[in-house]
């Protein structure tokens, strides 16, 4: 018997205690390798794993949570588990490193809010995420430098005092990275129209940046749009199809579809204390 | 001095040559940043036409001469403008890819 | 009507096909924030560690700036 001591309780996912759950959790190995189960408690149950305080208490945590290397085992690690269980049909995902003392703890915050998940299961009943990436695909989106400003194409700087030809030079050619964007971005928001006819919520992540982003290896340009969207599970490849189709011959960006995902994006919106303020 | 995550590439060597360089990299790309946030706003004011010739030509020499400068101590430091930028780990860079703010 | 996944997505799903950075999307951005006696929750924690609202202020004639050099 374990030292209860020793471990603390990962918790993945908020799901519903029917035996296909009760059998693919058996199949699963968490993120300290542990083996998932679930609790459960009436007609909730949870995917958790026992972890070793040791690895998971909130300093080691945190300091696992600043080193790439570490950070991208532990996200591989939950996303896999999660992952596993989205086939069930209805997973409310956890966020990254909710850790719990114990697993009497678990049951009671699952029976304490289980009128806030039992209808969020229901509403993500048969539906699945998925992530539509756009990308600028014009290489002079960006202002970029110049050597001079007085001395550019002078015939807005004809007449002008040095520093006033040097402004104009630059909201020339601000102006110009501008209007590219712009054309980029009234294409995303076209594609987004396109994808909202089958999507039934749509939630717009930040805009993917730095050397995790991926762009720059040979492909050019940024990326301008970053949404998560949630789809019936049996409209998805309708939905992929579409996507793309929309975005095909358009000028000035570049669509990358990702999925289908457990909906992580769709799950309930943070700070439940700020919730029951404005309740 | 850091604001990466731990990771090779990124920690500052021992070597006394490279540490000066890395600390010119992280200040000059935040004096770069806010060069180009107020040559923003003064091109934003410029289109709203609430400054006078005079202002206009000062603000203007100032960025100008800003800029050179910037280029200067870049080269002094072995850098180049395209250098300039600020990895804040997975979540992105201070500058767009592009090098804009 | 199914609500399963194909074998093939679920393999492209849990494998390394997919990307750490959209990963890492969805795990810091998406997912139930539970509170409560939780050991640590990562809503407390912030990875970007400048702020740059800070640095960021817009000025205009009602909000003048001292003079440029």
């Amino acid at each position: 018997m374990t030292d209860i001591a020793e471990h603390m309780v990962y918790a993945y996912a908020v799901l519903r205690p029917t035996p296909e759950a009760a059998r693919a959790v058996a199949a699963l190995r968490g993120v300290a390798d542990e083996q998932v189960g679930l609790v459960e408690t009436g007609d909730l149950a949870a995917a958790v794993g026992p972890v070793p305080a040791a690895e998971f208490g909130e300093e080691p945590l945190k300091a696992r949570l600043e080193e790439l290397t570490r950070l991208e085992s532990l996200a591989r690690g939950h996303h896999g588990v999660v992952s596993a269980l989205a086939p069930l049909g209805a997973v409310l995902p956890l966020r990254l490193a909710t850790v719990y003392r114990d697993e009497d703890r678990v049951r009671q915050t699952l029976q304490e809010r289980r009128d806030e998940f039992l209808p969020l299961l229901e509403r993500l009943t048969g539906r699945v995420e998925w992530g539509v990436k756009i990308y600028t695909d014009a290489k002079d989106t960006g202002g970029g430098e110049e050597a001079s400003g007085a001395s550019e194409d002078g015939s807005e700087g004809a007449g002008l005092s040095p520093g006033r030809a040097y402004l104009a030079a630059r909201r020339r050619r601000r102006r110009g990275a501008e209007d590219a964007w712009q054309v980029a971005v009234r294409t995303a928001a076209r594609i987004a129209d396109e994808a909202g006819e089958i999507a039934v919520e749509r939630v717009a992540h930040r805009p993917q940046r730095g050397e995790l982003a991926g762009v720059g290896g040979g492909e050019p340009g940024e990326n301008i749009a970053n949404d998560a969207y949630l789809v019936p599970a049996d409209r998805a490849a309708d939905f992929r199809a579409r996507v793309l189709a929309a975005a095909e011959g358009q000028e000035g960006v570049r669509v990358e579809v990702t999925g289908p995902w457990a909906p992580y994006s769709f799950a309930l919106p943070p700070a439940p204390a700020a919730r029951r303020e404005s309740a | 001095m850091s604001a990466t995550p731990d990771r090779p590439a990124k920690r500052l060597s021992t070597d006394p040559d490279s540490v000066e360089r890395d600390l010119a990299q992280l200040v000059l790309t935040v004096v770069e940043l806010l060069r180009q946030l107020m040559e923003r706003q003064a091109l934003h004011r410029v289109d709203k036409g609430d400054l006078t010739e005079e202002q206009e030509e000062r603000i203007g020499m100032t960025l100008m001469l800003l800029q050179q400068r910037m280029e200067e101590m870049c080269d002094r430091h072995g850098l180049r403008m395209e250098d300039l930028n600020l990895d804040l780990g997975p979540l992105g860079t201070l500058l767009s890819p592009a090098g804009q703010a | 009507m199914s609500t399963a996944l194909d074998e093939e997505d679920a393999r492209a799903l849990a494998g390394r096909e997919v990307a750490l950075i959209d990963i890492l999307d969805r795990l810091l951005q998406g997912g139930v924030v539970l509170a409560g006696d939780l050991v640590l929750s990562i809503a407390g924690v912030d990875l970007v560690r400048i702020d740059l609202r800070a640095v960021i202020a817009p000025v205009d004639a009602a909000h003048p700036a001292p003079p440029l050099l």
